[in-house]
């Protein structure tokens, strides 16, 4: 009897478990499939796992608009930018917060935990951005990301586990402050910096906001804000395509091809979201311990 | 002497000082000058006068608020759109966490776990990118698989329409970041002893028993913390998520604060208005925290500061 209610247990963990994973991974296939199948095609609905009428097409399209491949260079530059800079500056900081001996330690670690506390607000924090002239340039993606406290703790606990002998005998071996931390401090960090390189990373790839409400050139705007844009033309536009096909596209001409707004809008989704898709399980053992370094902190 | 020590040290640490440097250069620049920057909400700000230089209005713009035919929807709205998602939001992911701890097959678990992190990685905008595709009445999957098993009759329009709001709301936050906020929690679950379930066990506990009795008692601490943290964002709804999915069919239900300081503020170039709205909140925001806090180190030890 009690063996029974186990195993019925386990079996609807199992079939919930699962179906919850499908709820996370099918809009990405469901994008990827349309984005692969015919335009017009598409638009007759019944498209569920695999494409109906194959075809590049909305690629080769997509990658033939100079907009795209504007934004898309602007994304991956504020993104290489970004994650180099944002991680070179936290680590030092980091490594100067992690030394206990540091005069003025707490006074300079209160001094970057307080605005987490109570923040500014929006507006006076955008007056800033105005003030200092990064409204409408490309720096307004990178300068205001440079740092970050939780990535700063993160780092630092990481680094309080270094062993000082480390660095001791390295200094009895007659090396100097600089040289400790770019030979000893640095290549011990690899993980913690892994983990630091996505957070930021995804941020930068991810950011949106600034390119709609920061930047009004349309040659800097990111891949991300150009889909914003995208959201509200092609809510009416494709609707109203769609509704038509439904109610005539069975009888009328079968042979219609081609791309439409909204397959072209898929597979500059799927252009956008495959880079993170592809480089995040690889680093997930890091990040996990990111969140939970964060967390015993925080 | 002692102060020439105090410089010694001082001198012999100065790589370290560079290495600050540029951090306390940022953080003077873009988290104090905004803080100093606050008092624009008690001005009449113009560009030309900067923080400092325009004339002074009091609590003009507070007023202007209050006085505001829709400030009290705006209030309401914020509050039922962050209360929702920090009860619901806030219970899933721990509900997920207890049941990928009853597995014990490890490669299930590690997938679902990988697969649940995903949507955490992706941009609102490529979000409700996929939920105007998947939710479309007009041959959207999600419409098709619920009109073919009999639940509907005829596909829902689910995207602005007040009916739909709030679960969309909801669901979509939820789908977001539930298997981001697991990992906490799972955290906490594998650094229960495994002595204490099987002491359950001998003690004649099944499956829910030991759940109750040995999983949630382990990851209670947490949670308070968790809990504390989320009440301080009761005033902000999520501004990323509400500018993209609130639009005017539902308006009405949907506008919140966090928006309208954005709306007001960029858009209509009401920058004192918009900092006294958000001021507002953030103050709100504050004694909340500060309460809810207080609250939890009474009833049950556990707090923040």
């Amino acid at each position: 009897m009690k063996k029974w209610r186990f195993s019925l247990f386990n079996a609807l963990n199992y079939a919930f478990l699962t179906l919850f994973g499908l709820s996370m991974i099918y809009p990405f296939i469901y994008i990827l499939v349309y984005s692969l199948n015919d335009g017009k095609d598409s638009m007759m609905g019944a498209l569920y796992f695999l494409p109906r009428k194959f075809t590049l097409e909305n690629y080769a399209q997509v990658f033939e608009n100079h907009l795209i491949w504007q934004a898309y260079k602007i994304t991956i530059l504020r993104t290489l930018i970004g994650v180099v800079l944002h991680v070179t500056l936290c680590t030092m900081m980091a490594y100067a917060l992690s030394k206990k001996t540091l005069p003025g330690r707490t006074f300079f670690t209160f001094y970057i935990f307080l605005p987490t506390i109570f923040g500014a607000g929006f507006i006076p924090y955008f007056i800033t951005l105005q003030k200092l002239h990064l409204i409408n340039s490309f720096w307004v993606y990178v300068i205001p990301l440079l740092f970050n406290f939780m990535h700063i703790v993160i780092i630092r606990t990481f680094l309080q586990g270094i062993p000082e002998e480390l660095e001791e005998s390295a200094r009895i071996d007659g090396y100097g402050d600089f040289q400790i931390f770019l030979r000893i401090v640095l290549p011990l960090s690899g993980p913690v910096l892994a983990t630091i390189s996505l957070f930021i990373g995804v941020t930068h790839w991810n950011d949106w906001f600034s390119g709609a409400y920061y930047v009004s050139n349309k040659e800097l705007l990111p891949v991300q804000t150009l889909l914003q844009q995208m959201l509200t033309e092609m809510e009416a536009l494709s609707s109203s395509m769609q509704r038509a096909a439904q109610q005539g596209g069975q009888t009328v001409n079968v042979s219609m091809a081609g791309a439409t707004p909204e397959s072209l809008r898929m597979a500059l989704l799927v252009i956008t979201v495959f880079p993170i898709l592809c480089v995040y399980p690889f680093l997930q053992r890091y990040f996990v311990k990111g969140v939970m370094l964060g967390s015993v902190k925080g | 002497m002692n102060e020439t020590l105090l410089w010694k040290r001082i001198w012999r640490h100065k790589l370290l000082y560079l290495f600050m440097l540029p951090g306390i250069v940022w953080f003077f620049l873009f988290s104090y000058v905004p803080l100093y920057g606050i008092q624009v909400a008690f001005r009449d700000f113009t560009f030309s006068g900067g923080f400092t230089g325009s004339p002074w209005a009091g609590m003009k713009y507070f007023q202007q608020f209050f006085d505001y035919y829709q400030s009290s929807a705006l209030i309401r709205n914020t509050i039922i759109i962050s209360a929702l998602k920090l009860l619901i939001g806030f219970a899933m992911p721990i509900l997920l966490a207890i049941l990928l701890n009853e597995v014990r097959q490890l490669k299930f678990k590690k997938t679902v776990q990988t697969l649940s992190y995903l949507p955490y990685f992706v941009s609102w905008v490529v979000v409700v990118t996929l939920m105007q595709r998947l939710l479309t009445p007009y041959g959207g999957p999600v419409n098709d698989l619920l009109t073919s098993i009999g639940l509907l009759k005829e596909p829902i329009q689910f995207l602005n329409n007040t009916t739909w709001f709030y679960q969309i709301i909801v669901g979509s936050d939820i789908w977001k970041n539930i298997g981001w906020n697991s990992i906490i929690y799972m955290a906490a679950m594998a650094g229960i002893d495994q002595q204490l379930y099987e002491a359950a066990k001998i003690d004649g506990a099944g499956r829910f028993r030991q759940i109750w009795h040995v999983t949630l008692p382990g990851i209670r601490n947490i949670a308070v913390i968790l809990f504390i943290l989320a009440t301080g964002s009761l005033m902000s709804a999520g501004y990323e998520q509400l500018l993209l999915l609130n639009g005017p069919a539902t308006a009405a239900i949907g506008s919140v604060l966090d928006v309208h300081v954005i709306g007001a503020g960029i858009s209509q170039g009401r920058l004192s208005y918009a900092a006294a709205v958000g001021l507002f909140q953030s103050v709100i925001a504050l004694v909340l925290i500060l309460t809810v806090n207080r609250i939890a180190r009474k009833v049950s030890d556990v707090s923040l500061f």
